[in-house]
């Protein structure tokens, strides 16, 4: 009886825990990591995308309604690694976890994203269970 | 047994008990046929049951190289029960069962600094089939710029074909590659066409809106045999001194232009003698005062023969072309029956968006084609040719200019804004020269169709029972075309494109440093463009909808049946603030990856960009339409949008469709759909 109401509550738990989904609009990344990421944009990103990520040639915009909705509904580890394994397309593999996840956090920052208190994870399984989500899934808050 | 492939990897399983059946119908080049249709009379598949497909087996194309790709464009082929695609960063040729998706080989070759070098690298559109019944052979060509044949069987490399199965088409050219074989500036991506004994294999060069220098190396088609690699012929898209042509070129410009390639897909009419070659431009793409004259046979159809390669005819459908339109599609050869008469026909669908008719014999324009007077520009030095041909039938089947009609007006705000954004651009019909970019204004002219819009790389398609063409454009494709001064080491051209006040950037060839055999070296990082001006109107596209269409044209008539907005509203534009709760229709997609299949009664094609809607989740949707209506008769969901061409074919009484799926965070993909059992 007692092991039944204990599995009942970690159903219940599961199950709030998934209503309650991270996204990137949760605050996922801190400005200082924004900062970091904006220099490393400049070095590795910018030659192709653009210094105020608008794009360039085929290398598309990576700020704008356009960029979040070409995301909508996969995960910030998905899109990290997108990055990690493929960019810069000269040198893919060349930045290190750390430098894709504050390029990331600056790449939050300039589509207007709210930054919080804690850094975004450099492991990929970790940044799986945040959203990214085009629109606000809260905007309430 | 051991077997030895140049990767070093043998994977072999016995053929498919398939081979053995019957009601099989393959699908034996990478359009189908070589009359370039993309069409099989099945209809297992149909309006009543499309939305039924499901996923017969997929295949993820990561490992074929040392990094994941996400720009898969191939079409594969299926012959018997096997199915041959190109595939992975690496380009090498998988053979899977056509049933079941099992690996059953995979050749690829280690080209080193040659391949790092490669104009065009990646996965390539496909390889090609050839078989006299005894035997059967695979055919590609490498990003270095090798001819491979193989086993069609075992993946293995003929010996007896060219040097043990492979043939140099740098050092087989009629030119010197400079400046070297290794690292020299030519290559190819597309698929080679098989007719009867002989292989087709044209040329590519790197992007032209900034070209290093105007002396690049040339562009030409070739026809090898098939069973020895021996060249037959090679036709010289830059006539030589004292071939015709020649004096198209002023003061001899033929002999220190390059480029003009021909890229995409060629077909041939075995029964006329005939082959027929869509030519590109020539060096540069949007400046072209280094080569005045038309430019022969610059942005060309040509007829040539057979065996020799001479010239029977040709047509110049755009003279002196600094718009980067190139010819891009398969020409289609349709038989059609106007006023009651037949017609051996070519038809050329166009980046421009308009679709030129040809007796494919005598290259005598099946409706007038008329030079009508077009603007000249002002660059200093560049050439202008006076006039260009515009079909008097059929219409064009997409936005060919650009005027205020066009602009968005989903709100008279956001038509405003539009207005007061392009003030700042030269805009005007097709044909609107290229301007010098100055930092007061016209930044550049904005173009439609130029380098990606109307029907790009994957062509058209047409049914031979009804006569009709189909085809995807894009409707939407805006390019800024505005020329400046090339930074000191960048190119010996006076222009490159670029805007004033903005570093220029390099751009190179889709895949450049990509490929598998680029190395991956930390290099200085180049100096970063940016705030420049987006062609966009509060993150809405400039350009109204329809962004893309897929079009029936009749040829027996030359004209446009039906016409309907191609891919789901994106999620961008339909959850726009300054649209909520507008009842928008479908507005389509940009995009210029889109290529349609044709089964007996449906055009199948793909969406090239994933929506969320309240219909679907996250994902792509794979389309019917009925070729009578253009009605959306099913649809199936995939994981990504559509990248290569799909294609169909039956094993065991069964059908099967493959489309190439790959983009944003979706690697490269082959997904194979059928219906359920029972």
């Amino acid at each position: 009886m007692r092991r039944l109401a204990v599995f009942f509550i970690a159903i219940v738990a599961i199950a709030g825990s998934a209503k309650a989904q991270t996204s990137i609009w949760d605050g996922v990344y801190t400005e200082t990591q924004a900062a970091r990421g904006s220099t490393g944009f400049t070095s590795h990103c910018a030659a192709c995308h653009g210094a105020d990520l608008g794009g360039t040639g085929e290398a598309p915009a990576l700020s704008g309604p356009k960029f979040l909705s070409d995301f909508d509904g996969v995960s910030l580890g998905d899109v990290f690694d997108r990055i990690r394994t493929t960019m810069p397309q000269d040198n893919p593999g060349s930045l290190t976890r750390d430098d894709v996840a504050d390029i990331l956090a600056y790449l939050l920052k300039a589509n207007a994203l709210p930054p919080g208190a804690k850094e975004l994870d450099r492991r990929s399984e970790y940044l799986k269970a945040i959203g990214f989500s085009a629109a606000n899934p809260r905007p309430e808050k | 047994m051991r077997r030895k492939l140049a990767l070093g990897v043998a994977l072999l399983a016995g053929f498919p008990a398939a081979m053995a059946q019957t009601a099989n119908v393959d699908w034996t080049s990478y359009t189908g046929d070589i009359t370039g249709s993309r069409y099989k009379p099945l209809d297992q598949i149909n309006t009543s049951n499309f939305s039924k497909l499901e996923v017969a087996w997929r295949f993820k194309t990561d490992n074929i190289g040392n990094r994941p790709e996400y720009k898969l464009e191939g079409t594969p082929l299926e012959v018997g029960g096997v199915v041959y695609a190109t595939a992975g960063s690496r380009r090498a040729v998988v053979a899977l069962d056509a049933v079941t998706g099992e690996l059953l080989w995979v050749h690829g070759e280690r080209e080193g600094a040659r391949g790092a070098a490669a104009p065009r690298q990646l996965s390539g559109r496909g390889p090609s089939y050839w078989s006299d019944g005894k035997e059967a052979r695979i055919l590609y060509v490498t990003p270095g710029y090798q001819l491979i044949a193989l086993d069609a069987k075992t993946g293995q490399r003929i010996a007896s074909f060219g040097n043990n199965g492979a043939v140099d088409l740098k050092a087989d050219s009629d030119q010197n590659i400079r400046p070297d074989l290794a690292t020299g500036e030519i290559g190819w991506q597309s698929a080679p066409t098989v007719v009867g004994d002989r292989v087709l294999v044209g040329s590519a060069f790197r992007e032209g809106f900034t070209p290093t220098t105007a002396d690049n190396n040339k562009g030409s088609a070739r026809a090898y045999d098939v069973r020895t690699g021996r060249k037959i012929w090679e036709f010289h898209t830059i006539p030589r001194k004292g071939e015709p042509g020649y004096e198209t070129w002023l003061n001899g410009s033929a002999e220190h232009t390059g480029n003009t390639g021909v890229w995409t897909e060629m077909t041939a009419d075995p029964d006329a003698g005939l082959v027929y070659l869509p030519v590109e431009s020539p060096t540069s793409d949007f400046y072209g005062g280094t080569r005045p004259g038309n430019n022969l046979y610059g942005n060309s159809l040509v007829a040539v023969d057979i065996n020799t390669g001479k010239v029977k005819w040709f047509y110049q459908f755009i003279h002196h072309e600094i718009w980067d339109y190139d010819m891009s599609s398969a020409p289609l050869l349709m038989d059609i029956m106007v006023d009651g008469k037949p017609v051996k026909a070519v038809a050329e669908p166009s980046k421009m968006g308009m679709l030129y008719v040809f007796d494919r014999i005598t290259g005598k324009p099946v409706w007038p084609i008329i030079e009508k007077k077009v603007p000249k520009g002002d660059v200093p030095g560049e050439w202008y040719a006076p006039t260009q041909p515009i079909p008097s039938k059929p219409a064009p089947y997409a936005r060919t200019g650009v005027s205020e009609n066009e602009l968005i007006d989903f709100t008279p705000e956001l038509h405003q804004k539009a207005l007061a954004l392009v003030k700042d651009y030269k805009i005007g019909p097709i044909y609107t020269p290229p301007v010098v970019s100055k930092a007061g204004g016209p930044f550049a002219t904005l173009s439609l169709g130029a380098a990606s819009g109307g029907t790009n790389w994957p062509g058209g398609s047409f049914n031979p029972q009804n006569h009709t063409v189909y085809t995807y454009a894009c409707n939407s494709c805006l390019l800024a075309m505005g020329l400046v001064p090339p930074p000191p080491g960048m190119s010996d051209l006076p222009f490159v494109i670029g805007q004033a006040g903005q570093p220029v950037v390099m751009i190179n060839a889709a895949g450049a440093d990509q490929g598998a055999d680029a190395p991956l070296v930390k290099r200085a990082a180049p100096a970063a463009a940016g705030g420049g001006r987006r062609l966009t109107v509060d993150g809405l596209p400039l350009i109204k909808p329809p962004f893309g269409t897929i079009s029936a044209i009749n040829l027996d008539t030359g004209t446009i049946e039906w016409q309907v907005a191609h891919g789901e509203t994106p999620d961008y534009i339909r959850n726009h603030p300054a649209l909520k709760g507008m009842a928008l229709p479908r507005t389509g997609q940009t995009g210029f990856s889109i290529g349609t299949l044709l089964t007996k009664d449906l055009v199948v094609v793909g969406d090239a960009e994933v929506t969320t809607t309240p219909d679907h989740p996250r994902g792509a949707m794979l389309r019917a339409y009925d070729q009578k209506t253009g009605k959306e008769v099913g649809s199936v969901l995939m994981p990504a949008g559509q990248s290569g061409s799909p294609m169909t074919y039956m094993v065991n009484g069964k059908q099967y469709i493959i489309v190439a799926i790959s983009g944003g965070n979706y690697s490269g993909e082959y997904i194979c759909y059928t219906l359920p059992n029972g």
